[in-house]
């Protein structure tokens, strides 16, 4: 059997949201005993699924059918509320355009403090600081700049450099190749490319079957909250297809 | 918990060091700020109160004795408090411990509060105050302070993610606090017979612990050390509890 790097048996995953929409201590008082503070909604029901070592998967499903929270949960982000859940490997997060950034930082300093967070030393993080320069293609002089002054696809760039800096063992792709210009979206697979023709095993979302066409061989398709399909992207991309029309 | 802290160390270090930069980045006068806050104070109870007369001997170095370490109290727990709503960005894309920002928050302050010292000490010799031994009492005691600070202000980030009311309920108790705390008076202005309810404030016993040991240069008692510590272990135990019980649903109300 190959390396298993993920695992997952019988998981469920549920948010607590508020009853009734109504964020407030004081409505609770006033319904005391009549309504519940939380409710709870589950987000995703009875997984089962296995990830070798080296595999691309691509996750395919509508808005809010639980891709994110899927990753997330693989991510050590989520916790499981019940089943198992096994991951080995290094994990690179993918910072969705930009959410880690500090806009009041300089894009310098903004690297300094990801990779830090990523939990790379200092000296690690000026062994790819070049890389990273180079990869985003910003100039010394955007990089001195605040980074609240960044258009969105600055940011994405930056974002993009610096989690992938380091090849991970695992990587997650999550609708990060949304904005940029072509030219930078084509850098973005080619480095994701590479990195799986040396043994990254690859975690894609995205509503562009054709982005996962061209990455992933293996596709699993989910369907609100429960896997409905685990196959060839040809395969479930063509169930895909006909969930999206009906 | 300490395994946590000592493998995230790094990351605690560096997001502490970027909250004192950021606090100040877009000002003028910069950290200037955490000393002009209580120096304002001091300007106006020195003004009000130096005319009532309440026995108390160098009025405006009795003041700022207890506004220093006030004021580190309630800005920490409100910065504290909301350490972990404004982190959700990073809390949901990165597998990083909730915790680290709480406690990154509070090294912030208490970096913001050692650096705002020196002047604040050169301050306090203009206004005749003579060093002594017994000040060194105060480096304990400040350690103690910052651990019910932390404990105290944990519930409150815990509590604040699911409802933010508790945000909002305790900005509005900080100005009451002040008052209900012997800062800006001393206990002696109230009858002895009241003084079992002032004593139910935990904050009166840190901050006339650090009037005894600054503002008098004498020892805290063994009592009041006894009363301090039991506060401190109390607030810690309250804020893990918490922060425990509620940390799995956390990310839920993100």
């Amino acid at each position: 059997m190959a390396d298993c790097l993920i695992r997952l048996r019988d998981v469920d995953v549920s948010y607590y949201i508020n009853a009734e929409g109504v964020n407030s201590i004081k409505q609770y008082l006033l319904n005391f005993g009549r309504n519940k503070l939380f409710v709870k909604k589950r987000i995703l029901t009875g997984l089962n699924l296995e990830i070798n070592k080296g595999e691309t998967v691509g996750f395919l499903g509508r808005n809010g059918s639980g891709k994110s929270t899927l990753l997330r949960l693989i991510s050590g982000v989520i916790p499981p509320e019940n089943g198992e859940l096994e991951v080995k490997g290094t994990i690179a997060p993918m910072i969705a355009l930009g959410v880690g950034l500090e806009p009041d930082m300089t894009g310098y300093e903004n690297i300094k403090l990801t990779c830090s967070l990523m939990g790379y030393s200092k000296k690690e993080t000026k062994l790819y600081l070049n890389g990273i320069k180079e990869f985003s293609e910003l100039s010394d002089d955007s990089l001195k700049m605040q980074v609240k002054r960044y258009s969105s696809g600055m940011k994405s760039r930056l974002a993009f450099s610096i989690t992938t800096a380091k090849q991970p063992e695992i990587l997650i792709v999550d609708e990060a190749l949304a904005v940029g210009d072509v030219a930078f979206v084509e850098k973005c697979k080619n480095r994701i490319h590479n990195f799986k023709a040396q043994g990254t095993t690859i975690l894609f979302v995205s509503h562009s079957l054709e982005q996962v066409k061209s990455i992933c061989e293996r596709a699993v398709l989910l369907d609100s909250g429960k896997l409905v399909m685990d196959g060839t992207v040809d395969e479930v991309g063509k169930v895909y297809n006909k969930l999206l029309v009906s | 918990m300490k395994d946590v802290l000592e493998k995230n160390f790094n990351v605690i270090l560096s997001v502490a060091v970027k909250t004192v930069k950021l606090r100040y980045k877009n000002s003028i006068l910069g950290v200037a700020w955490s000393m002009i806050n209580p120096l304002i104070y001091l300007m106006i109870f020195v003004l009000i109160f130096s005319q009532a007369s309440m026995g108390i001997e160098n009025y405006p170095l009795y003041l700022l004795t207890g506004l220093i370490f006030w004021n580190f109290f309630a800005s920490t727990t409100v910065q504290v408090m909301g350490s972990i709503i404004n982190n959700a960005g990073i809390l949901q894309s990165m597998n990083i411990p909730i915790v680290v920002f709480p406690v990154s928050i509070l090294l912030a302050s208490l970096i913001n509060l050692l650096l705002s010292l020196v002047p604040f000490f050169v301050l306090m010799l203009f206004l005749d105050f003579s060093p002594g031994l017994h000040n060194l009492e105060a480096i304990p005691l400040l350690v103690l302070f910052a651990c019910f600070t932390f404990g105290f202000s944990l519930a409150l980030s815990t509590l604040n993610v699911f409802f933010r009311d508790v945000g909002m309920l305790w900005e509005s108790l900080i100005p009451a606090l002040f008052y209900l705390t012997p800062i800006a008076w001393t206990f002696n202005i109230i009858p002895e017979r009241f003084h079992w309810i002032l004593k139910m404030n935990p904050l009166a016993f840190f901050i006339n612990g650090f009037r005894t040991t600054i503002y008098q240069n004498e020892a805290v008692s063994i009592e009041n050390w006894g009363i301090i510590l039991l506060i401190t272990g109390l607030s810690v135990f309250v804020g893990m509890f918490t922060f425990n019980k509620f940390q799995r649903s956390i990310f839920s109300h993100l």
